[in-house]
């Protein structure tokens, strides 16, 4: 900007003055005088304060923008993590306790809704559903029965006495099994010894005679009860000499 | 109680770890904040992120607030400005104060700023024109310079005096009024250019 003086001010003081003077700044009435004389004559000062003033008029024509609705509660949550106490609609109102209460109920739920909404999920809780359905068709349960169920209290507790009484007489019936099959069982084992006795008596000391078999044939009385065998009570011994056995006279030819 | 005093109870209440404070100065500033974020960043979407970190670096920042360096608004206003310059920045979008008939950019058609605006003429009715011409400004806007804009915006939309402006871009009073005469005159030119296309 030339540094000319014109009618009592430079360009430069002029450009300083120009906002003031856009603005209602106050100039006092002697420079106000001497800077409309400059504009008036000046060939840059001129042009430049008509372009500032209609900027000036072309920037007031702007609004105020009106900001999005959940900026404030996306602040919120970015900073204190706190949840807006006051739900304040765009127009500045307080909006109405039902919508509050959405809201709340929005902010409480959607975060696990949307979690669970997620594809990855989706085939896992269809074969969940898949195989529920599965076995309850299997353990024949049909949802129609369950519609019938009477959930009055009376008829719980009716239910609940007729199970108890199912699983008493179920345990008593069990149990008279068990005791009839335990007789049995004494009688069996109080006569099995007098038949079985002497020819189990004959074998023993010959078996015991072959603790030095080395002939590599398999010990004939690994499959035997030994607990059997030493359980019983003794009714004979033989105290002969120690019989040969078929496989010790094979050795010996 | 004056609203200054209101401001600096409020940030005591909130850097105690009073949250309803901190919302308090949230519902305050954020029209305001938003406000000078869209008009410099030039759309919502860019103007809501910006806005929200703005708030995040203040939350951050609350406590080497001073009252006695100057009024809470020209703090926030610091504030935003170097995030909105770092923005501006990083997008490497640095559009110089260039005419209406100059080419922008490679990316964008090799039709001028005068054409592209000149091709949404405003119609007849006065509502749609109005309408019309805040977009062009709005679209001006986004053509000046960094130092302009941001000068122009916090006069001409934000109203604030040229001492807070100073204190806010750190520079002296007279750059400031420097600033917002070339920025308005720029403005003006950009736009003088399409209307006469238009007419």
């Amino acid at each position: 900007m030339p540094e000319e003086m014109k009618h009592g001010m430079a360009c430069a003081e002029f450009d300083a003055l120009l906002s003031d003077a856009l603005d209602g700044g106050g100039l006092s009435s002697d420079r106000q005088e001497k800077f409309e004389a400059h504009r008036r004559v000046c060939t840059v000062c001129g042009p430049m304060f008509a372009e500032a003033q209609a900027g000036q008029q072309f920037l007031q024509t702007l609004e105020e923008v009106e900001p999005p609705a959940y900026l404030v509660h996306n602040i919120l949550a970015a900073t204190s993590g706190v949840e807006s106490r006051r739900t304040v609609s765009a127009d500045g109102r307080t909006a109405p306790l039902v919508e509050r209460a959405r809201e709340w109920w929005d902010s409480f739920f959607s975060p696990v809704t949307s979690f669970v909404r997620q594809p990855r999920f989706v085939m896992s809780f269809g074969m969940i559903f898949f195989s529920f359905s599965l076995a309850l068709s299997i353990a024949g349960v049909k949802p129609a029965d369950v519609a019938k169920v009477d959930l009055r209290p009376a008829a719980l507790r009716h239910a609940y006495n007729d199970a108890q009484i199912k699983v008493v007489k179920f345990y008593d019936n069990i149990r008279f099994v068990y005791e009839i099959e335990s007789k049995v069982r004494e009688l069996k084992r109080a006569n099995a010894p007098a038949e079985t006795a002497p020819a189990y008596q004959q074998d023993v000391p010959k078996e015991r005679k072959n603790n030095n078999d080395t002939s590599g044939q398999p010990d004939q009385r690994q499959d035997r009860n030994y607990s059997q065998e030493y359980n019983q009570p003794m009714l004979a011994a033989l105290n002969g000499p120690p019989a040969v056995t078929r496989t010790t006279n094979r050795r010996l030819i | 109680m004056d609203d200054a005093q209101v401001v600096g109870l409020l940030v005591r209440r909130c850097i105690s770890g009073d949250a309803a404070a901190w919302e308090e100065i949230v519902q305050r500033y954020h029209r305001r904040i938003y406000n000078v974020c869209y008009r410099f960043a030039g759309d919502a979407e860019n103007a809501q992120d910006l806005t929200q970190e703005v708030f995040i670096k203040m939350y951050r920042t609350l406590n080497t607030y001073d009252s006695g360096k100057g009024a809470f608004m020209t703090w926030v206003t610091t504030i935003t400005r170097n995030l909105l310059v770092d923005h501006f920045r990083k997008t490497k979008s640095d559009r110089v104060t260039d005419s209406l008939d100059s080419i922008p950019s490679e990316h964008e058609d090799a039709q001028p700023l005068s054409e592209r605006i000149a091709d949404r003429a405003p119609p007849p009715d006065a509502s749609v024109q109005s309408r019309e011409t805040r977009e062009m400004v709005h679209l001006a806007l986004q053509k000046l310079s960094p130092e302009l804009r941001e000068a122009v915006i916090l006069r001409d939309l934000q109203d604030m005096d040229y001492r807070e402006i100073a204190t806010a871009l750190r520079v002296p009073e007279g750059t400031v009024k420097s600033r917002i005469n070339r920025g308005r005159a720029e403005l003006a030119r950009l736009l003088q250019r399409t209307y006469r296309q238009v007419i």
